[in-house]
């Protein structure tokens, strides 16, 4: 946490957040007046989801994601906790960058989405072509801007350049100058409704989208995929699919565990809320979810450094997934029951 | 996750000093956001990523030396861009961007040509005809 000035003058603390998109809706309704934590907008614009797209290639191997399509967050948030936002896309770059000037003078910090390669300051080995990161931007500097990215520790300097690069990156999923930022919101938001809101959506994407690829359906399917993923593709082929399974699942700002931490902590928050200690039990459960997810990423670095011993295999790695995938099930329909019952 | 089971490997070449937000529950069973310097399987998992990447633009430097590639192809996967992304970015079609990574048509492409793609690419037009000797 660190202080600092926006262009209006008015004091932003700088809030360290596990993930970039719900950390920056989280400070654009706190620099609005309304304290809210980073977990209780991640549960709200229900980002916890889980999805293996074996179809869509990223340097050549599938995706998998643990939370919903990038901006998902934003939109759920905002239209559950209700308020007045702007929404802006720009094709041209000149246009864009005078409009984020103007808004930034008239006292405003503004959300944007970037292609996180070209934001130089952030570490060399994250940096990736990658067009979904989401940063606050405070004031104007000279030959730059002040910046609040929620990922990193402290607000950086993002140079004019770098920053003009990141907004209008080519490829998949362009942000295209995407600019985003509340004008003014509701003082007191129906906290109530917008948390059961947000917990059925959750369940319904985990529980009933009719195809394989998505919510608990997605999970099994990539766990039997893991499984017998060494005989299909060879080792070393497989060895490279499993890394990147578990650099989606820890390294893209996910507080840990796939974003499963972070709902077990919107989940003991919402307990709070509504005093209800079925919830509790339910968050209790997630986090004991999560301690799986983070023994298959210890077992898949094990077995890719070949130093396991014998028990450390593919089949494994892909039965931890599977009982992830059971005690996920069990928690969303739970989850769906409690929810159901709970009175706005 | 507990508190004190948040990994603190202190990976210093791969975080570069700054520290990552995890959650934990501490010992009330409340959540906490605490910050970590680092985890090794993370570490070693994001590395080989890297290293492969290196690999990769290694063989292409060494293919651009041996005249196989054109200089275009090598600056291309150091952006770690792909065709399309540049293509895309520099206004050239895909095909184009593609046979330029020849070095015979490389040769002789316009002036006007190469600097979009040294735009596209944040480099100069010296820098786009050559790669590094070592």
């Amino acid at each position: 946490m660190s202080e600092e000035v926006t262009a209006g003058g008015k004091p932003f603390i700088h809030h360290h957040s596990a993930h970039c998109e719900s950390g920056v809706t989280s400070a654009l309704f706190r620099d609005k007046g309304l304290e809210i934590s980073e977990p209780m907008i991640f549960g709200i614009g229900s980002g916890i989801f889980f999805g293996h797209l074996p179809f869509v290639k990223w340097v050549g191997l599938p995706i998998s994601t643990y939370r919903t399509q990038p901006g998902a967050i934003f939109r759920k948030a905002a239209k559950r906790l209700g308020g007045e936002f702007v929404t802006q896309h720009f094709r041209n770059a000149k246009k864009g960058m005078d409009e984020l000037r103007r808004v930034l003078q008239s006292g405003q910090i503004v959300g944007l989405t970037t292609n996180i390669y070209w934001l130089s300051y952030f570490p060399n080995r994250f940096r990736f072509q990658f067009n979904g990161h989401n940063i606050i931007v405070l004031h104007e500097i000279e030959n730059g801007f002040r910046v609040s990215d929620p990922v990193l520790d402290r607000p950086m300097d993002c140079l004019t350049d770098d920053l003009v690069r990141a907004r209008f990156a080519r490829g998949p999923m362009e942000p295209h100058g995407f600019m985003y930022y509340p004008l003014s919101i509701t003082p007191k938001p129906d906290m109530r409704t917008a948390c059961i809101k947000g917990m059925l959506d959750t369940c319904n994407m985990m529980l009933r989208i009719p195809l394989p690829i998505f919510g608990i359906r997605g999970i099994r399917f990539l766990a039997k995929r893991v499984a017998t993923s060494d005989k299909k593709l060879g080792f070393q082929e497989a060895c490279r699919e499993l890394g990147n399974i578990v650099r989606m699942q820890e390294e893209v700002g996910t507080g840990g565990a796939g974003f499963r931490y972070m709902y077990a902590a919107f989940l003991q928050e919402t307990a709070e809320l509504f005093g209800s200690p079925e919830l509790n039990e339910l968050s209790q459960e997630m986090t004991a979810i999560g301690d799986i997810w983070r023994e298959f990423a210890v077992v898949s670095a094990r077995i890719i450094k070949k130093r396991g011993k014998q028990e450390e295999t593919f089949a494994k790695a892909g039965g931890l997934m599977l009982v992830c995938a059971g005690r996920e099930e069990e928690l969303y329909k739970n989850l769906r029951d409690a929810a159901g019952k709970l009175k706005a | 996750m507990k508190v004190n089971e948040v990994p603190q490997d202190n990976t210093v070449q791969y975080y570069e000093g700054i520290k990552r937000a995890c959650y934990a529950v501490n010992n009330e069973g409340k959540y906490v956001i605490v910050p970590s310097n680092g985890w090794e399987a993370e570490e070693f998992i994001n590395g080989l990523a890297v290293d492969e990447l290196a690999v990769n633009l290694e063989k292409t430097r060494k293919a651009v030396l041996a005249g196989e590639k054109s200089p275009l192809a090598y600056h291309m996967e150091r952006r770690q861009m792909i065709p399309g992304i540049l293509g895309k970015t520099a206004g050239i079609a895909v095909f184009r961007v593609k046979r330029h990574c020849r070095p015979e048509i490389f040769a002789k492409l316009k002036d006007s040509v190469l600097d979009r793609y040294a735009t596209a690419l944040a480099i100069t037009r010296e820098e786009l005809k050559t790669v590094p000797q070592k």
